[in-house]
C-alpha cells in the first residue's frame, strides 16, 4: 500500500482514524507494518503490500 | 458467506481468471466490463470502491482509464494476483487493494463517488446488510448484478458447488428502497447460463450469444434473463 491510502482508510469497527507503524518499505510503498485504531486500539497487520482491514473475528476464520 | 473458504485457496486464486474467462468465457468476460463502464462512466478522476474484486478484473480496467480507486476483497491470495496486475500495467499509483468485511467497510461515510459490486450478491447472505453498507460510503451511485429467479439459472442452479441466491426484480428495488437507494437503470441479458458460456469454444459460443441476445432483446426475453444489472443513485 501507498502512505497516502492512511487519507481513505479507518477502523473498521468504530470508523476512527488509524496510525500506521511501517515494518518494511520498498521505493514509496509500504510492504509491512501495522495500522493502529487511535481509539479502540485494535491493530490490522499490512501482509505483503496488502492491508488487511478485515475485523479481528473475521481474521481468524479466514487465514492468508 | 458462500465461497469464504474456497476463494482463499492459493491454487484457486491463480487459475481463476483462466477458468472462468477463457473459451466461451470471454464473452461474459466482455459483456460484464462493457455493463461496468457503462454504469461508472465518465471514470477518470472518480473515486471508485469495488467490494469483492477478487483478482481485479474490473479494478485494474477502471484504474487503466484514469479512476482512482480501491478493491476490496476478502481473499488475500485474489488480492495478490491483482497486485502483480496493477503493477505489470503501471496502474498501481491509483489503484490499492485491500482486505476486509464487505458488511464493516474501513472507510467513513460518503466517501467513493461510485460504489460497485460485480457477481457478489449471488454469494451475500445478507444482502441488505451489505447494501446499505456500499450504501454508507457511497456519495453518487451504486451498481451491482444480479442472478434472478424464475430463469435458465433456476435449473442450472442445482448443479453448483455452492449453490448461488437468487433474485426477482421485487425484492432487488425493495432492498435498494430499505437502503436508501434509487434505482436509475437497469439491464437484464443471458438467457442462457454463464457455465454454458464457459464449457463450449469461443466461436461456438458467439453463434449461441447471437440467438441469446435475439430472445433476450425480445419483449419477454427480461422474464427469462439470467443476469440483472442495476445501477442506483443515492437517494
Amino acid at each position: 500500500m501507498k502512505e497516502d491510502l492512511m487519507d481513505i482508510i479507518c477502523c473498521p469497527l468504530d470508523k476512527h482514524d488509524l496510525d500506521l507503524e511501517v515494518d518494511e518499505r520498498d521505493d514509496g510503498e509500504i510492504l509491512s507494518g501495522t495500522l493502529v485504531c487511535t481509539e479502540c486500539g485494535e491493530s490490522y497487520p499490512i501482509e505483503d503490500g496488502i492491508p488487511n482491514l478485515l475485523p479481528p473475528d473475521m481474521r481468524d476464520e479466514a487465514p492468508a | 458467506m458462500k465461497g469464504q473458504e474456497w476463494y482463499q485457496e492459493d491454487d484457486v486464486a491463480e487459475s481463476y481468471e483462466d477458468k472462468r474467462f477463457s473459451r466461451g468465457g470471454r464473452l461474459i468476460d466482455r459483456r460484464e466490463k462493457q455493463a461496468v463502464l457503462d454504469a461508472l462512466q465518465p471514470v477518470e478522476e472518480k473515486n471508485v470502491l469495488e467490494i469483492a474484486c477478487g483478482t481485479g478484473r474490473f479494478t485494474v480496467m477502471l484504474a487503466e482509464r484514469g479512476a482512482d480507486i480501491v478493491g476490496l476483497d476478502i481473499s488475500g491470495p485474489m488480492l495478490q494476483q491483482g497486485r502483480q496486475k496493477a503493477q505489470a500495467t503501471g496502474v498501481d499509483d491509483h489503484l490499492e487493494f485491500m482486505r476486509g468485511d464487505a458488511a464493516r467497510l474501513p472507510f467513513p461515510d460518503d466517501h467513493f463517488d461510485a460504489v460497485f459490486a460485480m457477481r457478489f450478491f449471488h454469494l451475500a447472505d445478507t444482502p441488505a446488510a451489505f447494501l446499505s453498507e456500499m450504501r454508507r460510503v457511497a456519495r453518487e451511485l451504486v451498481f451491482f448484478d444480479t442472478f434472478n429467479r424464475f430463469s435458465t439459472r433456476s435449473i442450472y442452479n442445482w448443479a453448483l458447488p455452492m449453490g448461488s441466491r437468487l433474485y426477482s426484480r421485487s425484492e432487488v428495488t425493495r432492498l435498494l428502497d430499505d437502503a436508501g437507494l434509487q434505482l436509475a437503470n437497469e439491464d437484464h441479458d443471458f438467457v442462457l447460463p454463464y457455465g454454458f458460456y464457459r464449457k463450449i469454444p469461443n466461436g461456438l459460443a458467439s453463434s449461441f450469444w447471437d440467438a441469446d441476445q435475439a430472445i433476450g432483446g425480445s419483449p419477454v426475453g427480461d422474464n427469462f434473463a439470467s443476469v440483472s444489472y442495476w445501477t442506483a443513485e443515492v437517494a
